[in-house]
Protein backbone atom coordinates (compact mmCIF):
# COMPACT_ATOMS: atom_id res chain seq x y z
CA UNK A 1 0.00 0.00 0.00
CA UNK A 2 1.31 3.55 -1.12
CA UNK A 3 0.16 6.05 1.69
CA UNK A 4 -0.59 9.78 1.08
CA UNK A 5 1.85 11.09 3.94
CA UNK A 6 4.68 8.81 2.48
CA UNK A 7 4.20 10.60 -1.60
CA UNK A 8 3.99 13.60 0.21
CA UNK A 9 7.15 13.85 1.90
CA UNK A 10 9.29 12.30 -0.96
CA UNK A 11 7.95 15.37 -3.34
CA UNK A 12 9.52 18.71 -2.45
CA UNK A 13 8.23 20.73 -0.35
CA UNK A 14 6.88 23.27 -2.63
CA UNK A 15 4.76 20.63 -4.77
CA UNK A 16 2.73 20.18 -1.98
CA UNK A 17 2.04 23.92 -0.79
CA UNK A 18 -0.26 25.53 -3.21
CA UNK A 19 1.34 28.26 -4.93
CA UNK A 20 1.37 31.69 -3.29
CA UNK A 21 -0.83 33.46 -5.77
CA UNK A 22 -3.49 30.51 -5.11
CA UNK A 23 -3.49 30.85 -1.83
CA UNK A 24 -3.76 34.38 -1.62
CA UNK A 25 -6.50 33.76 -3.42
CA UNK A 26 -8.12 31.39 -1.53
CA UNK A 27 -7.45 34.39 1.22
CA UNK A 28 -9.67 36.25 -0.72
CA UNK A 29 -12.07 34.09 -1.35
CA UNK A 30 -12.52 32.85 2.21
CA UNK A 31 -13.29 36.77 2.95
CA UNK A 32 -16.27 36.78 0.66
CA UNK A 33 -17.52 33.42 1.97
CA UNK A 34 -17.78 34.83 5.30
CA UNK A 35 -19.80 37.66 4.27
CA UNK A 36 -21.97 35.83 2.21
CA UNK A 37 -22.70 33.29 5.25
CA UNK A 38 -24.24 36.47 6.91
CA UNK A 39 -26.62 36.86 4.13
CA UNK A 40 -26.83 32.82 3.45
CA UNK A 41 -30.85 32.71 3.56
CA UNK A 42 -31.35 35.40 1.16
CA UNK A 43 -29.52 34.05 -1.09
CA UNK A 44 -30.06 30.95 -1.26
CA UNK A 45 -33.66 31.77 -1.13
CA UNK A 46 -33.90 33.98 -4.05
CA UNK A 47 -31.56 31.38 -5.84
CA UNK A 48 -33.72 28.45 -5.57
CA UNK A 49 -37.15 30.66 -5.93
CA UNK A 50 -36.30 32.71 -9.08
CA UNK A 51 -35.65 29.72 -11.38
CA UNK A 52 -38.98 27.87 -9.67
CA UNK A 53 -40.91 31.48 -11.08
CA UNK A 54 -38.93 31.12 -14.57
CA UNK A 55 -39.60 27.32 -14.86
CA UNK A 56 -43.66 28.13 -13.97
CA UNK A 57 -44.22 30.42 -16.67
CA UNK A 58 -41.84 29.21 -19.40
CA UNK A 59 -42.18 25.73 -18.43
CA UNK A 60 -45.75 25.36 -18.08
CA UNK A 61 -46.57 28.52 -19.76
CA UNK A 62 -45.32 28.87 -22.41
CA UNK A 63 -44.20 25.40 -23.07
CA UNK A 64 -48.02 24.42 -23.52
CA UNK A 65 -47.76 26.82 -26.11
CA UNK A 66 -44.55 26.08 -27.82
CA UNK A 67 -45.37 22.24 -27.21
CA UNK A 68 -41.95 20.90 -28.22
CA UNK A 69 -38.86 22.04 -29.82
CA UNK A 70 -36.10 20.73 -31.35
CA UNK A 71 -37.42 17.21 -30.74
CA UNK A 72 -37.80 18.07 -27.04
CA UNK A 73 -40.69 19.07 -24.34
CA UNK A 74 -40.30 22.97 -24.02
CA UNK A 75 -39.01 21.91 -20.32
CA UNK A 76 -36.20 19.89 -21.30
CA UNK A 77 -35.08 22.31 -24.04
CA UNK A 78 -35.66 25.36 -21.74
CA UNK A 79 -33.85 24.03 -18.27
CA UNK A 80 -29.98 24.17 -19.97
CA UNK A 81 -30.99 27.90 -20.94
CA UNK A 82 -32.00 28.84 -17.70
CA UNK A 83 -28.98 27.33 -15.96
CA UNK A 84 -26.43 29.17 -18.10
CA UNK A 85 -28.38 32.30 -17.21
CA UNK A 86 -28.19 31.81 -13.76
CA UNK A 87 -25.13 31.48 -13.90
CA UNK A 88 -24.09 34.21 -15.98
CA UNK A 89 -26.18 36.70 -14.30
CA UNK A 90 -24.47 35.85 -11.25
CA UNK A 91 -21.34 35.70 -12.29
CA UNK A 92 -22.10 38.98 -14.49
CA UNK A 93 -23.37 41.12 -11.50
CA UNK A 94 -20.87 39.96 -8.69
CA UNK A 95 -18.19 40.71 -10.78
CA UNK A 96 -19.40 44.27 -12.11
CA UNK A 97 -21.93 45.78 -9.52
CA UNK A 98 -20.42 43.64 -6.50
CA UNK A 99 -16.74 43.88 -7.01
CA UNK A 100 -17.31 47.37 -7.77
CA UNK A 101 -18.81 48.43 -4.49
CA UNK A 102 -16.00 46.92 -2.61
CA UNK A 103 -13.75 48.54 -5.34
CA UNK A 104 -15.11 52.24 -4.74
CA UNK A 105 -17.71 51.93 -2.20
CA UNK A 106 -16.22 49.79 0.81
CA UNK A 107 -12.72 50.15 0.00
CA UNK A 108 -12.29 46.65 0.44
CA UNK A 109 -9.59 46.12 -2.47
CA UNK A 110 -7.46 49.15 -0.50
CA UNK A 111 -7.58 47.60 2.59
CA UNK A 112 -6.24 44.12 0.71
CA UNK A 113 -3.32 45.74 -0.90
CA UNK A 114 -2.27 47.18 2.40
CA UNK A 115 -1.25 43.66 2.92
CA UNK A 116 0.72 41.37 1.51
CA UNK A 117 -1.66 40.27 -0.77
CA UNK A 118 -1.14 41.42 -4.88
CA UNK A 119 -3.71 42.55 -7.25
CA UNK A 120 -3.41 39.74 -9.44
CA UNK A 121 -4.38 37.33 -6.13
CA UNK A 122 -7.19 39.93 -5.44
CA UNK A 123 -8.57 39.67 -8.83
CA UNK A 124 -7.97 35.74 -8.66
CA UNK A 125 -9.75 35.40 -5.76
CA UNK A 126 -13.26 37.60 -7.12
CA UNK A 127 -13.02 35.37 -9.59
CA UNK A 128 -13.46 32.46 -7.87
CA UNK A 129 -15.77 34.15 -5.77
CA UNK A 130 -18.28 34.66 -8.55
CA UNK A 131 -17.48 30.94 -10.18
CA UNK A 132 -18.57 29.41 -6.51
CA UNK A 133 -21.78 31.77 -6.74
CA UNK A 134 -22.43 31.50 -10.02
CA UNK A 135 -22.35 27.28 -9.57
CA UNK A 136 -24.02 27.34 -6.77
CA UNK A 137 -27.04 29.56 -7.93
CA UNK A 138 -26.87 27.14 -11.20
CA UNK A 139 -26.97 23.88 -9.21
CA UNK A 140 -30.04 25.33 -7.85
CA UNK A 141 -31.73 25.63 -10.88
CA UNK A 142 -30.16 22.18 -11.90
CA UNK A 143 -32.32 20.57 -8.90
CA UNK A 144 -35.50 22.29 -8.84
CA UNK A 145 -35.54 21.45 -12.62
CA UNK A 146 -34.61 17.72 -12.47
CA UNK A 147 -37.28 17.14 -9.87
CA UNK A 148 -39.40 18.43 -12.55
CA UNK A 149 -38.57 15.91 -14.99
CA UNK A 150 -36.49 18.70 -16.81
CA UNK A 151 -33.15 16.89 -16.78
CA UNK A 152 -33.55 13.29 -19.03
CA UNK A 153 -29.53 13.18 -18.78
CA UNK A 154 -28.53 13.80 -14.91
CA UNK A 155 -24.76 12.44 -15.15
CA UNK A 156 -24.44 14.98 -18.06
CA UNK A 157 -26.44 17.62 -16.28
CA UNK A 158 -23.72 17.28 -13.61
CA UNK A 159 -21.04 17.51 -16.28
CA UNK A 160 -22.97 20.43 -17.63
CA UNK A 161 -22.24 22.13 -13.95
CA UNK A 162 -18.70 21.81 -14.72
CA UNK A 163 -19.09 23.61 -17.92
CA UNK A 164 -20.18 26.20 -16.04
CA UNK A 165 -17.52 26.27 -13.84
CA UNK A 166 -15.35 27.49 -16.75
CA UNK A 167 -18.61 29.70 -18.03
CA UNK A 168 -18.70 31.53 -14.83
CA UNK A 169 -15.24 32.10 -14.96
CA UNK A 170 -15.64 33.39 -18.14
CA UNK A 171 -18.29 36.11 -17.32
CA UNK A 172 -16.77 36.69 -13.98
CA UNK A 173 -13.86 38.09 -16.18
CA UNK A 174 -15.58 39.95 -18.54
CA UNK A 175 -17.72 41.43 -16.05
CA UNK A 176 -13.84 42.79 -14.42
CA UNK A 177 -12.69 43.74 -17.57
CA UNK A 178 -15.96 46.29 -17.82
CA UNK A 179 -15.74 47.25 -14.27
CA UNK A 180 -11.90 48.44 -15.19
CA UNK A 181 -13.57 50.89 -17.14
CA UNK A 182 -16.35 51.96 -14.99
CA UNK A 183 -16.53 55.32 -13.95
CA UNK A 184 -19.32 55.27 -12.04
CA UNK A 185 -22.27 52.73 -11.02
CA UNK A 186 -23.86 54.23 -14.21
CA UNK A 187 -21.28 52.82 -16.28
CA UNK A 188 -23.15 49.48 -15.26
CA UNK A 189 -26.88 49.90 -17.15
CA UNK A 190 -24.55 49.79 -20.16
CA UNK A 191 -22.97 46.61 -18.96
CA UNK A 192 -26.91 44.97 -18.83
CA UNK A 193 -28.60 46.57 -22.02
CA UNK A 194 -25.59 45.35 -24.47
CA UNK A 195 -23.87 42.55 -22.90
CA UNK A 196 -26.42 40.47 -20.25
CA UNK A 197 -29.15 40.86 -22.03
CA UNK A 198 -28.49 40.35 -25.66
CA UNK A 199 -27.03 36.92 -24.14
CA UNK A 200 -30.63 36.01 -22.41
CA UNK A 201 -32.22 36.68 -26.03
CA UNK A 202 -29.74 35.62 -28.74
CA UNK A 203 -27.90 33.22 -27.20
CA UNK A 204 -30.59 29.78 -27.31
CA UNK A 205 -32.15 30.37 -24.16
CA UNK A 206 -35.62 30.20 -25.14
CA UNK A 207 -35.37 28.97 -28.59
CA UNK A 208 -32.36 27.75 -31.27
CA UNK A 209 -29.57 30.46 -32.20
CA UNK A 210 -30.67 28.96 -36.11
CA UNK A 211 -34.22 30.66 -35.90
CA UNK A 212 -32.30 33.80 -36.29
CA UNK A 213 -31.20 35.31 -40.20
CA UNK A 214 -27.51 34.69 -40.90
CA UNK A 215 -26.05 38.16 -39.67
CA UNK A 216 -27.78 37.79 -36.45
CA UNK A 217 -26.51 34.31 -36.01
CA UNK A 218 -22.96 35.40 -36.52
CA UNK A 219 -23.29 37.83 -33.65
CA UNK A 220 -24.97 35.47 -31.57
CA UNK A 221 -21.73 33.08 -31.53
CA UNK A 222 -19.62 36.09 -30.89
CA UNK A 223 -21.18 36.22 -27.23
CA UNK A 224 -19.76 33.32 -24.91
CA UNK A 225 -22.95 32.48 -23.88
CA UNK A 226 -23.58 30.96 -26.96
CA UNK A 227 -21.07 28.70 -26.98
CA UNK A 228 -21.94 28.07 -23.23
CA UNK A 229 -25.34 26.93 -24.27
CA UNK A 230 -24.22 24.66 -27.16
CA UNK A 231 -22.71 22.56 -24.91
CA UNK A 232 -24.80 22.50 -21.99
CA UNK A 233 -27.42 21.21 -23.81
CA UNK A 234 -26.72 18.14 -25.27
CA UNK A 235 -24.94 17.24 -22.09
CA UNK A 236 -28.45 17.57 -19.75
CA UNK A 237 -30.70 16.14 -22.40
CA UNK A 238 -28.67 13.58 -23.42
CA UNK A 239 -28.08 13.80 -26.93
CA UNK A 240 -24.76 13.58 -28.42
CA UNK A 241 -22.21 16.12 -27.91
CA UNK A 242 -20.12 16.82 -31.28
CA UNK A 243 -16.47 17.34 -31.61
CA UNK A 244 -17.03 21.05 -32.29
CA UNK A 245 -18.15 21.64 -28.29
CA UNK A 246 -13.94 21.53 -28.01
CA UNK A 247 -14.07 24.45 -30.15
CA UNK A 248 -16.78 25.95 -28.02
CA UNK A 249 -14.71 25.15 -24.70
CA UNK A 250 -12.11 27.22 -26.26
CA UNK A 251 -13.37 29.75 -27.05
CA UNK A 252 -15.25 30.67 -23.84
CA UNK A 253 -11.67 29.92 -21.97
CA UNK A 254 -10.20 31.75 -24.50
CA UNK A 255 -12.62 34.93 -23.50
CA UNK A 256 -12.04 34.26 -20.03
CA UNK A 257 -8.08 34.54 -20.47
CA UNK A 258 -7.94 37.42 -22.21
CA UNK A 259 -10.40 39.37 -20.05
CA UNK A 260 -8.55 38.51 -17.13
CA UNK A 261 -5.20 40.20 -18.68
CA UNK A 262 -7.42 43.24 -19.57
CA UNK A 263 -8.80 43.34 -16.33
CA UNK A 264 -5.86 42.76 -14.27
CA UNK A 265 -3.68 45.74 -16.52
CA UNK A 266 -6.47 48.35 -16.56
CA UNK A 267 -7.37 47.96 -13.13
CA UNK A 268 -3.79 48.17 -11.73
CA UNK A 269 -2.66 51.50 -13.93
CA UNK A 270 -6.20 52.72 -12.00
CA UNK A 271 -5.55 51.77 -8.84
CA UNK A 272 -0.81 52.37 -8.53
CA UNK A 273 -0.53 55.14 -11.58
CA UNK B 1 23.88 50.65 19.17
CA UNK B 2 23.81 51.03 15.79
CA UNK B 3 20.28 52.55 14.12
CA UNK B 4 19.22 50.47 10.99
CA UNK B 5 17.67 52.54 8.88
CA UNK B 6 14.01 51.13 7.82
CA UNK B 7 12.85 53.90 5.66
CA UNK B 8 15.06 55.73 3.57
CA UNK B 9 13.98 58.73 0.82
CA UNK B 10 16.75 60.21 -1.55
CA UNK B 11 15.06 62.52 -4.00
CA UNK B 12 12.11 61.22 -3.83
CA UNK B 13 9.59 62.31 -6.70
CA UNK B 14 6.42 61.45 -8.08
CA UNK B 15 4.50 63.69 -10.78
CA UNK B 16 1.10 62.59 -11.91
CA UNK B 17 0.74 63.78 -15.11
CA UNK B 18 2.03 67.45 -14.87
CA UNK B 19 1.58 67.97 -10.97
CA UNK B 20 4.39 67.26 -9.25
CA UNK B 21 3.09 65.99 -5.80
CA UNK B 22 6.28 64.86 -4.17
CA UNK B 23 9.27 66.86 -5.26
CA UNK B 24 12.50 65.55 -4.98
CA UNK B 25 12.06 64.88 -0.65
CA UNK B 26 14.87 62.97 1.63
CA UNK B 27 14.29 61.21 5.00
CA UNK B 28 15.35 58.61 6.89
CA UNK B 29 13.14 56.68 9.76
CA UNK B 30 15.26 54.83 11.78
CA UNK B 31 14.19 51.30 13.64
CA UNK B 32 12.39 52.03 17.27
CA UNK B 33 11.56 55.56 16.56
CA UNK B 34 8.47 57.43 15.76
CA UNK B 35 8.39 60.18 12.84
CA UNK B 36 5.66 62.99 11.91
CA UNK B 37 5.08 63.48 8.61
CA UNK B 38 3.34 67.11 8.76
CA UNK B 39 1.78 69.12 6.39
CA UNK B 40 -0.65 71.12 5.30
CA UNK B 41 -3.35 68.81 2.73
CA UNK B 42 -2.20 68.73 -0.61
CA UNK B 43 1.78 68.74 0.82
CA UNK B 44 2.46 65.17 -0.16
CA UNK B 45 1.81 63.20 2.57
CA UNK B 46 -0.45 60.42 1.35
CA UNK B 47 1.55 60.14 -1.72
CA UNK B 48 4.53 59.59 -0.25
CA UNK B 49 3.18 56.77 2.17
CA UNK B 50 1.81 55.37 -0.83
CA UNK B 51 5.10 55.34 -2.43
CA UNK B 52 6.43 53.45 0.80
CA UNK B 53 3.57 50.88 1.04
CA UNK B 54 4.72 50.40 -2.52
CA UNK B 55 1.19 51.39 -3.79
CA UNK B 56 2.48 53.57 -6.77
CA UNK B 57 5.80 53.81 -7.79
CA UNK B 58 8.00 56.89 -7.32
CA UNK B 59 8.63 59.02 -10.65
CA UNK B 60 12.57 59.46 -9.44
CA UNK B 61 14.56 59.24 -6.84
CA UNK B 62 15.33 56.35 -4.68
CA UNK B 63 13.08 55.19 -1.65
CA UNK B 64 13.95 51.83 0.23
CA UNK B 65 12.07 49.85 2.94
CA UNK B 66 13.73 47.35 5.03
CA UNK B 67 16.78 48.26 2.36
CA UNK B 68 14.36 46.91 -0.44
CA UNK B 69 13.27 49.17 -3.56
CA UNK B 70 9.65 49.89 -2.48
CA UNK B 71 8.33 49.39 -5.85
CA UNK B 72 10.04 45.97 -5.44
CA UNK B 73 9.32 44.80 -1.93
CA UNK B 74 8.66 40.78 -1.63
CA UNK B 75 5.62 39.06 0.32
CA UNK B 76 7.96 38.92 3.15
CA UNK B 77 8.99 42.60 3.55
CA UNK B 78 5.16 43.27 2.95
CA UNK B 79 3.80 41.69 5.59
CA UNK B 80 6.61 43.33 8.34
CA UNK B 81 3.94 46.34 7.55
CA UNK B 82 1.00 47.83 9.08
CA UNK B 83 -0.87 50.76 7.47
CA UNK B 84 -3.41 52.53 9.63
CA UNK B 85 -5.20 54.39 6.49
CA UNK B 86 -7.01 57.59 6.54
CA UNK B 87 -10.70 55.79 5.74
CA UNK B 88 -12.36 53.38 7.06
CA UNK B 89 -11.82 50.12 4.88
CA UNK B 90 -13.42 47.92 7.81
CA UNK B 91 -15.55 45.13 6.16
CA UNK B 92 -19.16 46.40 7.94
CA UNK B 93 -20.94 43.21 7.43
CA UNK B 94 -19.17 40.95 9.41
CA UNK B 95 -18.07 41.10 13.05
CA UNK B 96 -15.39 42.51 14.67
CA UNK B 97 -13.24 39.28 15.49
CA UNK B 98 -13.86 38.19 12.13
CA UNK B 99 -12.74 41.27 10.47
CA UNK B 100 -9.00 40.70 12.45
CA UNK B 101 -9.33 37.08 11.05
CA UNK B 102 -10.20 37.95 7.74
CA UNK B 103 -7.48 40.30 7.93
CA UNK B 104 -4.75 37.98 8.94
CA UNK B 105 -5.19 35.36 6.48
CA UNK B 106 -4.46 38.10 4.26
CA UNK B 107 -1.03 38.32 5.84
CA UNK B 108 -1.14 34.18 5.65
CA UNK B 109 -1.32 33.94 9.41
CA UNK B 110 -2.04 30.55 10.38
CA UNK B 111 -6.06 29.93 11.73
CA UNK B 112 -4.21 28.56 14.95
CA UNK B 113 -2.01 31.46 15.61
CA UNK B 114 -4.71 33.98 14.93
CA UNK B 115 -7.32 32.02 17.29
CA UNK B 116 -4.80 33.15 19.92
CA UNK B 117 -3.47 36.53 18.32
CA UNK B 118 -7.18 37.89 17.82
CA UNK B 119 -8.11 38.08 21.64
CA UNK B 120 -4.87 39.76 22.43
CA UNK B 121 -5.44 42.16 20.01
CA UNK B 122 -8.70 43.66 21.36
CA UNK B 123 -7.71 43.37 24.99
CA UNK B 124 -4.53 45.90 23.68
CA UNK B 125 -7.18 47.95 22.03
CA UNK B 126 -9.97 47.68 24.99
CA UNK B 127 -12.11 46.07 22.24
CA UNK B 128 -12.60 42.85 24.07
CA UNK B 129 -16.26 43.05 24.47
CA UNK B 130 -16.80 44.19 20.89
CA UNK B 131 -15.39 40.92 19.48
CA UNK B 132 -18.78 39.42 18.50
CA UNK B 133 -20.66 43.06 17.21
CA UNK B 134 -21.01 43.54 13.92
CA UNK B 135 -18.95 46.29 12.50
CA UNK B 136 -21.67 48.70 11.19
CA UNK B 137 -22.85 48.92 15.44
CA UNK B 138 -19.28 49.96 16.27
CA UNK B 139 -18.77 54.11 17.17
CA UNK B 140 -16.35 56.26 15.60
CA UNK B 141 -13.87 55.73 17.75
CA UNK B 142 -14.12 52.04 18.24
CA UNK B 143 -13.78 51.45 14.53
CA UNK B 144 -10.41 53.58 14.64
CA UNK B 145 -9.32 51.31 17.34
CA UNK B 146 -10.57 48.23 15.32
CA UNK B 147 -8.49 49.41 12.24
CA UNK B 148 -5.25 49.78 14.69
CA UNK B 149 -5.59 46.68 15.60
CA UNK B 150 -6.17 45.38 12.59
CA UNK B 151 -3.33 47.16 11.39
CA UNK B 152 -0.58 45.21 13.83
CA UNK B 153 -2.62 41.33 13.05
CA UNK B 154 0.84 40.18 11.13
CA UNK B 155 3.20 41.46 13.92
CA UNK B 156 4.84 44.04 11.87
CA UNK B 157 8.04 46.09 12.84
CA UNK B 158 6.89 48.98 10.88
CA UNK B 159 3.47 50.46 11.82
CA UNK B 160 2.90 53.81 9.04
CA UNK B 161 -0.88 55.88 10.64
CA UNK B 162 -2.21 57.96 8.15
CA UNK B 163 -4.12 60.06 10.41
CA UNK B 164 -5.05 57.86 13.00
CA UNK B 165 -6.84 60.13 15.71
CA UNK B 166 -8.84 62.40 13.29
CA UNK B 167 -12.42 63.15 14.36
CA UNK B 168 -12.21 61.13 17.66
CA UNK B 169 -13.34 62.59 20.87
CA UNK B 170 -10.62 63.25 23.77
CA UNK B 171 -10.55 60.15 25.65
CA UNK B 172 -10.02 58.10 22.89
CA UNK B 173 -6.69 59.69 21.00
CA UNK B 174 -5.77 59.58 24.46
CA UNK B 175 -5.99 56.13 24.52
CA UNK B 176 -4.69 55.45 20.67
CA UNK B 177 -1.61 57.29 21.73
CA UNK B 178 -1.16 55.50 24.40
CA UNK B 179 -1.22 52.59 22.55
CA UNK B 180 1.35 53.86 19.86
CA UNK B 181 3.80 54.25 22.38
CA UNK B 182 3.37 50.75 23.88
CA UNK B 183 4.41 49.94 20.22
CA UNK B 184 7.27 52.45 19.99
CA UNK B 185 8.58 50.87 23.43
CA UNK B 186 8.13 47.86 21.97
CA UNK B 187 10.91 48.96 19.03
CA UNK B 188 8.53 49.04 16.47
CA UNK B 189 8.88 52.13 13.89
CA UNK B 190 5.71 54.35 13.04
CA UNK B 191 5.12 56.76 10.95
CA UNK B 192 2.57 59.19 11.20
CA UNK B 193 1.04 61.80 9.74
CA UNK B 194 -1.69 64.19 11.25
CA UNK B 195 -3.22 67.52 11.46
CA UNK B 196 -2.79 67.62 15.61
CA UNK B 197 0.35 69.31 16.32
CA UNK B 198 -0.09 68.23 20.38
CA UNK B 199 -0.29 64.57 18.69
CA UNK B 200 3.16 64.99 16.98
CA UNK B 201 4.67 67.11 19.71
CA UNK B 202 3.70 64.05 22.30
CA UNK B 203 4.17 60.66 20.15
CA UNK B 204 6.83 61.81 17.30
CA UNK B 205 10.79 61.27 17.91
CA UNK B 206 11.02 63.40 14.93
CA UNK B 207 9.59 65.63 12.87
CA UNK B 208 9.32 66.09 9.09
CA UNK B 209 7.50 69.08 7.53
CA UNK B 210 6.59 69.22 4.15
CA UNK B 211 4.42 71.41 1.96
CA UNK B 212 4.37 71.89 -2.09
CA UNK B 213 6.10 68.44 -2.25
CA UNK B 214 9.50 69.50 -0.47
CA UNK B 215 10.69 69.20 3.20
CA UNK B 216 10.66 72.17 5.02
CA UNK B 217 12.33 71.07 7.89
CA UNK B 218 13.58 68.32 9.98
CA UNK B 219 13.90 67.83 13.20
CA UNK B 220 13.32 66.70 17.28
CA UNK B 221 9.62 68.61 18.03
CA UNK B 222 11.72 70.62 20.93
CA UNK B 223 14.66 71.30 18.03
CA UNK B 224 11.97 72.64 15.31
CA UNK B 225 10.34 74.96 18.77
CA UNK B 226 13.50 76.11 19.66
CA UNK B 227 15.34 77.14 16.21
CA UNK B 228 11.77 78.87 15.13
CA UNK B 229 10.23 80.57 17.77
CA UNK B 230 10.13 81.58 20.96
CA UNK B 231 9.38 80.50 24.50
CA UNK B 232 6.06 82.35 24.31
CA UNK B 233 3.78 83.94 21.83
CA UNK B 234 1.44 87.43 22.11
CA UNK B 235 -1.28 87.39 20.08
CA UNK B 236 -2.33 91.50 19.99
CA UNK B 237 -5.69 92.28 17.86
CA UNK B 238 -4.93 95.36 16.07
CA UNK B 239 -4.55 98.39 15.97
CA UNK B 240 -1.15 97.23 17.92
CA UNK B 241 -0.29 99.33 20.73
CA UNK B 242 2.75 101.90 19.19
CA UNK B 243 6.13 101.09 19.10
CA UNK B 244 5.76 97.31 19.40
CA UNK B 245 7.62 97.05 15.87
CA UNK B 246 11.22 97.63 15.02
CA UNK B 247 12.08 97.07 18.55
CA UNK B 248 14.30 94.19 17.76
CA UNK B 249 11.16 92.25 18.56
CA UNK B 250 9.88 89.23 16.48
CA UNK B 251 6.58 89.95 15.30
CA UNK B 252 4.19 88.76 12.49
CA UNK B 253 1.58 89.75 10.79
CA UNK B 254 -1.54 87.69 10.62
CA UNK B 255 -4.19 89.95 9.14
CA UNK B 256 -6.36 91.11 11.72
CA UNK B 257 -3.90 90.73 14.72
CA UNK B 258 -0.13 90.29 15.24
CA UNK B 259 2.13 87.75 17.07
CA UNK B 260 4.69 88.43 19.23
CA UNK B 261 7.27 85.92 20.26
CA UNK B 262 9.43 86.83 22.84
CA UNK B 263 11.65 84.23 25.03
CA UNK B 264 10.04 85.76 28.78
CA UNK B 265 6.39 86.85 28.78
CA UNK B 266 7.44 89.53 31.93
CA UNK B 267 8.79 92.52 29.91
CA UNK B 268 6.12 92.78 27.16
CA UNK B 269 3.52 92.13 29.75
CA UNK B 270 4.84 95.35 31.66
CA UNK B 271 4.84 97.20 28.24
CA UNK B 272 1.48 96.43 27.36
CA UNK B 273 0.01 97.56 30.64
CA UNK B 274 -3.42 96.20 32.36
CA UNK B 275 -5.45 98.08 29.63
CA UNK B 276 -4.38 95.92 26.50
CA UNK B 277 -6.27 93.07 25.06
CA UNK B 278 -3.94 90.34 24.50
CA UNK B 279 -4.06 86.12 24.19
CA UNK B 280 -0.77 84.87 25.90
CA UNK B 281 0.60 81.24 25.84
CA UNK B 282 3.65 79.29 25.51
CA UNK B 283 4.80 78.69 21.68
CA UNK B 284 4.19 75.34 20.56
CA UNK B 285 4.52 73.18 17.56
CA UNK B 286 1.70 74.59 15.90
CA UNK B 287 3.57 77.93 15.46
CA UNK B 288 6.19 76.44 13.84
CA UNK B 289 4.14 74.74 11.44
CA UNK B 290 2.01 77.75 10.40
CA UNK B 291 5.41 80.13 10.38
CA UNK B 292 6.43 77.67 7.76
CA UNK B 293 3.73 76.54 5.58
CA UNK B 294 1.98 79.83 6.07
CA UNK B 295 -1.68 80.62 6.57
CA UNK B 296 -3.55 80.61 3.40
CA UNK B 297 -6.52 78.28 3.28
CA UNK B 298 -5.59 74.94 1.27
CA UNK B 299 -8.43 74.37 -1.43
CA UNK B 300 -7.26 70.21 -1.63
Amino acid sequence: MIKLGDVRARLPARLCQPPDVLRGAGAVWRRHLIVWRTMLWASLTSNVFEPLLFLFAFGYGLGAIVGELGGLPYLVFILPGMMAYTAMFAASFEATIGAYARFRLQKTWDAMLATPLSLTEILLGELLWCATKATVAATCVFIVGAAFGGVPSIGGGLLGLLMLVLAALCFGACGHAFLAYAKGWDFFSYVFTFWVTPMFIFSGVFFEVTRFPDPIQLLAWVLPMTHVIAVLRPLTTGQELGWIAILNVLYVAGLAVVAFLVARRRIGQRMFD
Amino acid sequence: MTSEVVIQAHGLTKHFGGLEAVAGIDFEVERGTCVGLLGPNGAGKTTTMRMIMGLTRPSAGTLTVFGHPSSALGKAERARIGLVPQEDTLDPDITVAQNLHVYGRYFGVARAALDERVPQLLAFMHLEEKANAQVMQLSGGMKRRLIVARALIGNPDLVILDEPTTGLDPQARMMIWKRLLALRGERKTLLLTTHYMDEAERLCDRIVIIDGGRVLENGSPRALIRKHVSGHVFELPKPVPEGLDGDGLDVEDIGDAVLVYVDTPEALMHRLGGEAAFHHRPAGLEDVFLRLTGRQLRDS
